[in-house]
């Protein structure tokens, strides 16, 4: 009773709600039976319950849970890998590299993750402080990347600025020379696959006074940002966005994530062109903290069409060994990565699979009120407090650990010593629809 | 006061006012809560235990949606407000329960599922864009509209300044006769045919039930359809009597009505004949000269619809049944493409309207609708379901299926709630147009280069793939 004594009402009711919560998330993926109310096509039961097992134990889900697809019917879950004989399979001791490198042309810095993906934009705003500053904590103990997102960089995260790409979007909030300055890479926005050609939202009711001061904006209005850049008509205009960073800062490798209109490999060689390092195709199934939900289904190509689309034109045009290309918007798995990479990807960005290793359920309340009961789309000062950064790391790289023996486990039968191997392997997918 | 003024007083651009349109009948909650009580109770008294006097701590629930918030918490959850976030029964998986309410479920029929009546409800009661956090939840992909994406575009355009340039785009589109061009005789005055169209503001028709219909909701649509600017169509019963609302209203001729065509009472911009007639068709001519004469028809048609074109009719109303099909199974989106081709290589489709009904219960189906080849979408049963009808069992064939209305429809709520459908539907199409760049929806038309089929997308994706020939060609 002392140390409730000592306390106050708030924190005793965060402390109540978080252990509750935490036993919950160990409960359900042992439990006989699923919530009734969990899941959907795309991220059924038994993904988010295995998400959940592999953020707590770091290991690959043994219980029966379906870790590999989900039950869409399409995409990613009619493909599988045509794994050989046991008898061409690599030894179990045999080393296999993840690791990717992000630069393929002779300039900027040579950096490389040490797996093939990397997370990516949720802004301060749509996501709470300490979801940023799990996802940057786990970034830099992984070896790779978290992206800002358009909502700018709180000082939080400067800490971890060598794992942290600055993200420069229509709305333009928070950038800044010196946030380009930290910035190993600094990521165009030019659209998103959940609202491809809509710019981003985020509601009045989630523009609190410290979001709005980040953006530069009148608290509690909401921030629809521009779709596109409306200083760019061309690939030259692009190459003049390119310039300006690189002028700010020589090192960063410039990344330009579009979505995938039926001309996205187009639009991928001009970002090449235009001196992109990284091409990065987000697809219209991804992520988001508010979407018109008519954007989210209707417009543009799934991911898994865009892939191969653009790896063969990048290959037809000889400049696929100079650009990296990497992938997101509905990519939802261990194998949902090693499929995207045969279709041609180099690596996989990644988004709502950690917010589901930190407790997400998918409700799609993101938007509604206060924002997400889990404390994660939220930016209320009492709800984001259910979701602590350090356990939140934690869960982030425990999941990617999973991941990691997941596509070492994949590689190794598949005969390949190296994930960069596996790039462009039509050969070795089936198709099961 | 100045000409600038004066023109600035007069400025009206189109807008649908929207308000808040709550369901007047209670429909079942999307969620099931149970809460084993012996369970709750079980947890109270522990954190009485454990937290003593801290009174808040201990009534301090997971739900921030109400649910818990009754007099007596969770022995009586007020299911009604719950929102499915799963909170609760992550804390508490020992006794809180949270199941989809098959009731809820059952709305609808097997094509017009419960989620597109989620999804009109809101439209209907709001007037908003339904806007939801989280990514795309659905199949990838399927048959019907569902194979099918909408493009966009990375780069602007002199003609797009995206989201702050919506109120720029315009809906309206043009039904009636415009020739293929104009010509003029020495004098510079039009000779020949001249175009004689109507315009209407957003590419929606209100299309009403042809069967028994109460006069008060005709009267509904009718208001709508006048209060929107645009079209109303309603059987010629029951458009007798809407004088007052007669520029939005289209009455639905059958032979038998020849005679009885000065009863309606007003003159009417356009008529729709129930198939085609030649002795009504004469009589409609007679008596409305200046009506724009339109043949409502089934898409079993189309490959008359090139000769009816030459006996006068520009307009078409092509009609599969409440689920999309024609006689012969064929899908909407098909014989939308077939019907528009039809036209295109008779060298005429600039000259002729084409409207269609049927299988269009969605925001997303009106412009995919057009990019197919519509000018603009008679929409059916989706009004019904935004003045909350109840589906009687599987409602696919028109005449016989079954809609219940509520007992207490009442005109202002039932016209708002047409209008709020309208608004979100519009504001929807807004999202389309300025994610491609298009700066007026008439330039939607036929636009097939605007459109990316499932079927070709996962052919260039995954041919060759081992197993995707076989599977395939069956």
């Amino acid at each position: 009773m002392a140390s409730i004594a000592n306390k106050t009402d708030e924190q005793l009711i965060v402390e109540k709600h978080i252990s509750n919560l935490h036993n919950g998330f160990a409960h359900w993926p042992r439990a006989e039976e699923a919530p009734p109310a969990l899941g959907d096509s795309r991220w059924t039961q038994d993904l988010i319950l295995a998400t959940w097992l592999m953020a707590e134990t770091g290991q690959v889900p043994d219980n029966g849970l379906e870790y590999k697809i989900g039950a869409s019917g399409g995409g990613f879950d009619v493909l599988d890998f045509n794994i050989p004989n046991q008898d061409q399979w690599l030894s179990e001791d045999t080393e296999i590299d993840l690791s990717l490198p992000l630069n393929r042309r002779d300039d900027g810095a040579q950096l490389k993750i040490n797996i093939p993906m990397y997370g990516g934009g949720m802004s301060y705003g749509s996501i709470s402080e300490h979801v940023m500053q799990a996802r940057a904590r786990a970034a830099q103990h992984l070896g790779t990347f978290t992206s800002t997102g358009e909502g700018g960089y709180p000082p939080s995260l400067v800490p971890y600025k060598d794992h942290i790409i600055t993200q420069v979007a229509t709305g333009m909030f928070g950038v800044r020379e010196e946030t380009i300055q930290y910035a190993p890479i600094v990521e165009f926005k030019y659209a998103q696959g959940a609202k491809p050609g809509l710019g981003g939202h985020l509601l009045g009711d989630k523009a609190t006074s410290a979001v709005a001061a980040m953006r530069e904006s009148v608290p509690w209005v909401s921030l629809f940002s521009p779709f596109p850049f409306h200083s760019v008509y061309s690939v030259e205009d692009h190459r003049k966005h390119v310039d300006w960073i690189r002028t700010t800062n020589p090192r960063a490798l410039v990344s330009v994530k579009v979505s995938t209109p039926t001309d996205v490999d187009m639009v991928a060689v001009g970002s090449y062109f235009a001196g992109a390092h990284i091409v990065h195709l987000d697809g219209s199934y991804g992520g988001t903290g508010a979407a018109p939900e008519i954007a989210k289904k209707n417009i543009a190509m799934p991911i898994e069409f865009a892939i191969p689309k653009v790896h063969k034109y990048l290959v037809s045009e000889n400049v696929r060994e100079e650009v990296t290309l990497m992938a997101s918007g509905g990519v939802r798995t261990a194998y949902d990565v090693a499929k995207a990479i045969a279709l041609g990807a180099d690596g996989c960005v990644m988004g709502t699979a950690e917010l589901i290793a930190i407790g997400c359920t998918r409700c799609s309340n993101c938007e509604r009120g206060r924002g997400c009961p889990f404390g994660l789309t939220t930016t209320d000062p009492l709800l984001q407090q259910l979701m602590p950064a350090d356990w939140g790391q934690q869960r982030i790289i425990n999941m990617y650990n999973a991941y990691a023996i997941q596509l070492r486990d994949l590689l190794r039968k598949l005969g390949l010593r190296s994930i960069r191997e596996l790039r462009g392997r039509r050969d070795l997918l089936k198709y099961v629809g | 006061m100045p000409e600038h003024r004066d023109t600035a007083a007069t400025y009206h651009r189109y807008h649908i006012p929207t308000q808040p349109a709550p369901d007047i009948e209670k429909w079942p909650s999307r969620f099931k809560v149970k809460v084993r009580r012996a369970g709750l109770a079980k947890l109270l008294i522990s954190e009485v235990l454990h937290y003593g006097p801290r009174k808040d701590v201990i009534l301090s629930r997971p739900c921030m949606y109400g649910v818990f918030s009754g007099p007596v918490g969770g022995f009586m959850p007020r299911e009604e407000h719950c929102v499915g976030c799963l909170r609760c029964t992550t804390e508490f998986p020992e006794f809180v329960r949270i199941e989809h309410n098959p009731e809820r479920r059952s709305l609808g029929d097997s094509y017009f599922t419960f989620n597109y009546v989620d999804q009109i409800a809101y439209e209907a009661s709001s007037g908003l864009v339904p806007v939801r956090g989280a990514g795309y939840r659905g199949k990838f992909g399927g048959e019907g509209w569902d194979g099918m994406w909408t493009d966009m575009s990375e780069i602007v355009r002199p003609t797009r300044d995206g989201i702050h340039g919506r109120e720029t785009i315009s809906t309206v589109v043009d039904i009636g006769y415009t020739p293929n061009f104009l010509q003029f005789d020495a004098a510079g005055q039009p000779i020949g045919n001249t175009p004689h169209t109507l315009s209407i503001q957003l590419p929606i028709v209100l299309d009403g039930p042809q069967n028994e219909l109460a006069a008060g909701v005709a009267q509904m649509y009718a208001r709508a359809a006048a209060e929107l600017d645009t079209l109303a169509v309603l059987p010629f019963d029951y458009a007798v009597g809407l004088a007052a609302y007669g520029a939005a209203v289209v009455p639905v001729l059958r032979p038998e009505h020849a005679r009885r065509l000065s009863q309606l009472g007003f003159t009417p911009r356009m008529v729709e004949m129930q198939g085609w007639d030649e002795a009504l068709y004469s009589a409609i001519t007679a008596t409305f000269p200046d009506a724009i004469v339109a043949l409502r028809t089934g898409f079993e048609e189309t490959g008359a619809l090139v000769s009816y074109a030459q006996r006068g009719i520009k307009v078409f109303h092509l009609l599969a049944d409440f689920h999309g099909r024609s006689a012969d199974g064929s899908f909407v989106l098909d014989l939308i493409r077939e019907a528009h081709k039809a036209f295109v290589d008779a060298g005429i489709r600039e000259e002729v309207t084409l409207l269609a009904s049927g299988g269009m219960i969605a925001a997303e189906h009106l412009p995919k609708a057009m990019i197919c080849g519509l000018d603009a979408v008679a929409v059916d049963t989706p009004l019904l379901v935004a003045l909350q009808a109840r589906f009687g069992g599987e409602c696919s064939a028109r005449g016989a299926s079954s809609f219940r209305l509520p007992g207490n429809l009442n005109a202002t709520w039932g016209v708002q709630r047409l209008k709020n459908l309208c608004a979100s539907w519009r504001d929807q199409l807004l999202e389309i147009l300025g994610a491609m760049g298009l700066r007026e929806v008439r330039r939607l038309r036929g636009e097939m280069g605007r459109a990316m089929f499932m079927k070709t997308l996962e052919a260039d994706a995954f041919a060759g793939l081992l197993g995707y020939t076989e599977a395939k060609n069956g």
